[in-house]
């Protein structure tokens, strides 16, 4: 009992919010491109290639704010490449999320020696993020959801604001609802005269700015700076979280903070030591959780009809 | 042929001898080629130009002129596509290399000077797991399954082999085919719960697998403690204790004695496993089976083939072959485990696997060819100074040229359409 209540306290779920911020824009992103019919594994990278810019651009102009406007149009731009590769070439969706990975790897080890000349982490920035963090008057009072919810950094505050503007979006505007049936359904929304390709390329744009959302959290909110290989697997994450939160956004921002809940449990189960356990088995929590999600819970969630399946108009070509 | 053959059966019987022989001279000159060029004796190169010289004699002799010379046009035609993407990538990427303050023509000449030259043993063992990997993920892509873990499933093997070599006290002669085995069930036991969940509840392999590999990553440093790896000494990376110099791979050196001191028989394995798998999947009864699921498990399933079963025999093979990349390299070059290593031999293999078209036997070259370019990338970034992760990005480069057809589709029908226009205003000239 000891140990339960050294463990669950009110600084455990401020920590489960602010931990879970990455993997809810990731998994936002998630939502509105599987809604749109393509499978988007290339998340991880986009994050990555958006904490990397994010960190620079803060640090070029020492502003953070300058920072997330520099990591979101990082990820936009990186995945209209990707658009371009799964829409309009036409590789498979999979397959071309892999190559975007791999090149996201490749491109963000490259700009440290090009940028910063080393290896490992980027140059610090002068103000990150944390040192905005502020409290709404009034609602921080209230115990237990006050100080998780809101008492936290900007970025955090504006993903709750995704969920809830991506949910709205999703179901009651033309965007929304043409996404939904591009994913269900490309060639009715086809005839209906609407463009199928504009469609999946708005999906994916904005996609990848709420990675870079996700990359620029952590590279300027949650730290001051950018560590290679720092999105650390949430982009896959944030795909299982997708699922277990049944395609929609309400639904996998309560996935997200599961994941971030299993992220600062153990933390805080590390921190104390209370346990004599390695710590690595700690840190390998998230991954075995998102296992059993996904095993536990995607039966019973269906994915959109068209999703993963390439579009092609056929005879449009010639 | 028929025709022939009843004209007269003394001519019959000298050309089948003939086609014999020259296909036994044709293997020996390869076989031989191979392993001498492997150990960096470049005169095997003739050799092996030799060995093609007496195919092409022999498939012109089989299938006539005529017909020969068409069958190697195609075959010249099909090789066209890979050069001119890995030429286009090689471009693009002088052009990045240009346009950040570094120099393409130095840097390609470090390149392909260290990686196919100087270090090319290098380039030869940077292959060796690659092609492990490859096969993997070519062998799960073929039955329509994409195992993105191969990276944990390396590493899996990798404990495995480390974790034995250093407690058994068996000649090699069975101690080495046991760390084998043992390492293929760690490899497929790793993608046992992944195949399970994906039969029953559907998850996505993509998700399991690729958790699995962040997973076993991040517990890897306990077994490294465990094992003689000390944290104390953080000046060097965490390693375990040498496992027994019993176990070692056979080296090049022991019958080549100017071949690299590190170069041990991987490579020959490497290219026996995907010889294999291309058997298996082409000339076996299960072959078939996952090549069926893989395209159409629909229309498999109306055949009376158990897609159910074929997926999990799918990912455990494909796991267990990762599982060797991981012995072979514990076996032949590491001696230990290496804590913290960012191998990427996971996605490296995906890239393999993608790049060779899930062929096998393709699977060798482009291993080959991604092992010189990170030899060649290290020898580049220590003597023209250029980063070698440009590499990194050329070889996505390459990756995207190479599968997006359509960029061939259309300038292929570009091509095709002014040839025709041609045509037509040389018979209007004519006429």
């Amino acid at each position: 009992m000891s140990l339960l209540s050294s463990l669950l306290t009110p600084q455990l779920l401020e920590a489960t919010v602010r931990l879970s911020t990455p993997v809810t824009f990731a998994t936002l992103a998630a939502v509105v491109c599987e809604r749109s019919g393509v499978t988007n594994i290339a998340m991880e990278g986009v994050m990555l290639v958006g904490a990397f810019f994010a960190a620079w651009a803060g640090w070029v102009t020492g502003s953070p704010w300058i920072g997330v406007l520099g990591g979101m149009a990082a990820g936009a731009l990186f995945s209209l490449l990707f658009a371009w590769a799964a829409v309009s070439l036409h590789i498979n969706h999979v397959v071309a999320g892999a190559i975007m990975n791999i090149l996201s790897f490749g491109l963000t080890r490259y700009l440290m020696m090009v940028i910063y000349g080393r290896q490992g982490s980027s140059l610090a920035l002068a103000h990150s993020l944390q040192e905005y963090k502020f409290a709404v008057p009034g609602l921080s009072r209230i115990p237990y959801i006050g100080p998780a919810f809101f008492d936290q950094t900007p970025l955090v505050y504006l993903s709750i604001i995704s969920v809830i503007v991506m949910a709205w979006m999703l179901k009651r505007t033309r965007l929304g609802l043409s996404i939904a049936a591009s994913g269900e359904h490309p060639m009715a929304l086809e005839t209906l005269g609407r463009s199928v390709v504009k469609i999946r390329y708005t999906a994916i744009v904005l996609s990848g700015i709420l990675c870079g959302l996700a990359g620029a959290f952590l590279s300027i909110e949650n730290s001051d700076s950018f560590t290679e290989g720092m999105s650390g697997g949430r982009g896959f994450i944030a795909l299982a979280a997708n699922i277990a939160g049944g395609w929609t956004s309400g639904g996998g921002f309560l996935a997200s903070l599961f994941f971030g809940f299993v992220d600062a449990l153990q933390l805080r189960a590390q921190s104390l030591g209370i346990i004599r356990i390695p710590s690595e088995i700690f840190l390998a929590f998230p991954y075995v959780a998102t296992i059993i999600a996904v095993a536990g819970l995607v039966k019973r969630s269906k994915p959109p009809a068209a999703v993963g399946k390439d579009f092609k108009v056929e005879g449009g070509e010639e | 042929m028929k025709g022939r053959i009843e004209a007269g059966d003394d001519t019959t019987s000298t050309r089948l001898r003939m086609r014999v022989a020259l296909t036994v001279v044709a293997l020996l000159l390869t076989l031989s080629g191979t392993v001498l060029y492997l150990a960096s004796y470049f005169w095997g190169g003739w050799l092996l130009a030799a060995a093609v010289l007496v195919v092409v004699v022999r498939l012109l002799s089989v299938r006539g002129r005529e017909a020969g010379i068409a069958w190697l046009k195609a075959v010249l035609t099909r090789a066209l596509i890979p050069v001119i993407g890995i030429g286009c990538a090689l471009a693009i990427g002088a052009i990045i290399m240009l346009s950040t303050g570094y120099d393409p023509a130095a840097s390609y000449a470090a390149l392909f000077y260290g990686g196919l030259v100087r270090n090319w043993s290098v380039s030869v063992l940077n292959a060796v797991p690659l092609i492990f990997t490859g096969l993997a993920i070519a062998f799960a892509f073929q039955g329509g399954l994409f195992n993105i873990g191969a990276e944990g499933q390396y590493y899996i093997g990798v404990i495995a082999a480390t974790w034995l070599g250093l407690r058994l006290d068996l000649p090699p002669q069975l101690g080495i085919p046991l760390i084998f085995l043992v390492g293929m069930v760690f490899g497929a036991a790793l993608n046992a719960i992944p195949a399970v969940l994906k039969v029953r509840t559907g998850a996505h392999e993509v998700v399991t697998t690729m958790m699995f590999a962040y997973a076993m990553k991040t517990v890897a440093p306990i077994f490294i403690r465990a094992n003689g790896g000390d944290p104390t000494h953080s000046s060097h990376p965490l390693t375990t204790d040498q496992i027994s110099d019993k176990l070692f791979l056979p080296l090049f050196k022991t019958f080549l004695p100017n071949a690299n001191y590190r170069l041990h028989v991987g490579i020959l394995l490497a290219i026996v496993t995907a010889l294999v798998v291309q058997f298996i999947l082409k000339r076996t009864n299960l072959g078939y089976k996952i090549r069926a699921v893989g395209c159409n498990p629909v229309a498999a399933r109306t055949q009376g083939i158990s897609v159910a079963w074929i997926t999990i025999a799918s990912l455990l093979i494909s796991g267990a072959i990762a599982g060797m990349a991981g012995v072979t390299q514990v076996l032949g070059l590491d001696h230990r485990m290496y804590g913290d290593l960012n191998a990427g031999y996971g996605w490296n293999g995906i890239s393999i696997a993608l790049l060779a078209r899930n062929n096998p036997v393709a699977i060798v070259f482009t291993s080959i060819l991604w092992g010189v370019l990170d030899a060649g990338g290290q020898y580049m970034a220590r003597t023209a100074h250029t980063p070698n992760a440009i590499i990194e990005i050329i070889k996505s480069i390459i990756l995207f040229l190479m599968l997006a057809e359509t960029i061939y589709e259309y300038f292929g029908s570009k091509i095709s359409a002014w040839r025709s226009f041609r045509r037509l205003q040389r018979k209007g000239g004519r006429s």
